[in-house]
């Protein structure tokens, strides 16, 4: 069974269909980019999946629980993670403040597990190297090291799913390096990650299948490769070679 | 001195107003147009179960305080809740009806006349040249202790941690489990518990008259505006800032001859108006939303 099924999404806001008919079923853990033009609605996409978003028509199934109904927040306890594109870090709160307040809204059996809170928080910021800024305010990090950061808080509060949206955008070289590096630690330990990205090389090296959104509807899915080497894909992006 | 110990009377009245204020737009983004209504609530339950069953004091504040967080969760339920998530705007239409409805209930109820919360004999000691009652100690005291509480809970607990993860980003702290609609629920109405306070603190230390919702409402605004709607720091400093403008500009002669007290409360509206030309985001707001 699928640990992400998706069936016939679709949604329309002040009339205009911005998802239509969307079926997916997503694999424990696989690694699935998630790429298309600007507008295609990938990031709305998440937040139908992440319940942001109420959708108009379909149904979402997650470890075989109907979620399509469910608050963001209930979704977040259920195992779904989400990295928001412009930054989801609290900024003006310390990096171990950061990680703490996501632990505590944990539910209360897996709060248990983890035992000793802040050394939980010690050890997250540790896999991420910042243990040094622990008692330094978010705000003070480059966009890498908040992205790092809230990736691993997000690891660290236990979630199975974990939706990444443009994960590299502002973020320097060396860093997307580090944050590749983060996403294949959660590929080994076996979590699920949706990605939204640009960046195709950086799709190729972790990814195991991408698809591509146009106009609310998968184009093209496929493995890396193959889909970078599509036709369809440049047609998408840069429209139809009128000499063809 | 005496101008001084006044302004500290009336800016941690002002101050425990703005505060709840101050705490309801970082979480909800919203206005609540009721305030002034809500310190009515508090302060007349108080001295009608004072006055007229004849509680002791304490009980009876206990008993004006919850009846204060009722009406306030009521208030939520039928003027808040259905409205706030459509868009930021609709509370401030449906917070004055909700207003409204309270100055009616409470003109039916309470009468014109102003009400003072009997608290016994006033004992006046004096500091330097100035004097102040020994009732007015223990209310500046409390607010105090109030407002260092509450921060206490912000910056130390978990549930102030989540208050102010939500203010940050409100849809990364949905997103990591924190459950905002329960977290607005308790931030509404601490807020008008801390509203009933203030209704509380007037009926002691002057009279509630049942007219004043409105005035009540429009001083914590002045200090919300001046401060900052994202610094609660700043709205409680400016809570107490206007205070003393507003004691300075009645009790000083200003060219020859004393303004007449009446236009005290101009002076929150004069600093409204200059602020927002000045400095729009208030003396100690940024661009960015902060606990």
């Amino acid at each position: 069974m699928s640990l992400l099924s998706i069936k016939s999404l679709s949604l329309t806001l002040g009339g205009q269909p911005i998802l239509r008919g969307i079926d997916l079923e997503v694999e424990k853990g696989e690694v699935i980019g998630v790429i298309g033009p600007n507008g295609s609605g990938k990031t709305t996409l998440f937040n139908v999946l992440s319940g942001f978003l109420k959708p108009t028509h379909g149904k979402i199934h997650f470890k075989q629980t109907d979620m399509t109904g469910m608050a963001a927040s209930e979704r977040a306890r259920i195992g779904i993670g989400r990295v928001f594109q412009n930054f989801g870090v609290f900024r003006e709160m310390t990096l171990e403040e950061n990680v703490l307040v996501a632990l505590e809204a944990l539910p209360k059996e897996q709060r248990l597990v983890l035992g000793d809170l802040k050394k939980a928080v010690h050890s997250t910021l540790k896999l991420v190297h910042l243990e040094d800024h622990a008692k330094k305010k978010a705000n003070s990090l480059s966009g890498g090291q908040m992205r790092l950061l809230e990736i691993a808080r997000t690891l660290v509060s236990g979630k199975e799913l974990f939706l990444l949206d443009e994960p590299t955008a502002g973020v320097s070289p060396k860093m997307t390096g580090q944050i590749a590096d983060l996403i294949l630690t959660l590929k080994k330990e076996g979590k699920t990650v949706l990605i939204i990205e640009h960046d195709l090389p950086f799709i190729q090296k972790i990814c195991d299948r991408v698809i591509v959104l146009d106009v609310g509807e998968i184009a093209l899915q496929g493995k890396p490769d193959d889909v970078r080497h599509n036709g369809k894909l440049k047609e998408l992006y840069f429209g139809a070679d009128p000499t063809d | 001195m005496q101008l001084l110990l006044n302004a500290l009377i009336a800016g941690s009245f002002a101050a425990l107003l703005a505060s709840g204020l101050s705490l309801v737009y970082g979480v909800l983004g919203i206005f609540n147009m009721a305030l002034g209504q809500l310190a009515l609530v508090g302060g007349l339950t108080t001295w009608w179960l004072v006055s007229i069953l004849s509680l002791p004091l304490p009980l009876a504040i206990a008993g004006g305080i919850l009846i204060t967080a009722l009406t306030t969760w009521f208030g939520f339920e039928f003027f808040v809740a259905p409205y706030y998530r459509r868009h930021r705007f609709l509370p401030l239409v449906t917070t004055i009806a909700f207003s409204m409805i309270l100055d009616g209930l409470i003109l039916v109820i309470f009468h014109q006349e102003p009400k003072t919360i009997d608290v016994g004999t006033r004992t006046l000691l004096p500091v330097f040249d100035a004097l102040i009652s020994s009732q007015q100690i223990v209310l500046i005291v409390l607010t105090i202790l109030f407002l260092a509480l509450l921060t206490w809970v912000l910056v130390k607990t978990a549930f102030g941690r989540r208050i102010r993860a939500t203010v940050q980003h409100p849809t990364a702290a949905e997103s990591l489990g924190i459950r905002s609609s329960l977290l607005h629920r308790i931030v509404f109405i601490v807020s008008g518990v801390l509203a009933g306070f203030a209704g509380i603190y007037v009926g002691i230390d002057q009279n509630l008259t049942p007219t004043i919702g409105f005035a009540i409402t429009i001083k914590a605004y002045a200090a919300i505006i001046a401060g900052g709607k994202d610094s609660m720091k700043g709205t409680i400093l400016c809570a107490y800032l206007i205070a003393l403008l507003e004691q300075l500009s009645i009790g000083l002669p200003w060219f020859g001859s004393y303004i007449p007290s009446g236009y005290q409360s101009t002076v929150a509206l004069l600093v409204i108006i200059l602020v927002l030309l000045i400095k729009p985001q208030g003396l100690f707001g940024s661009k960015t939303r902060i606990a």
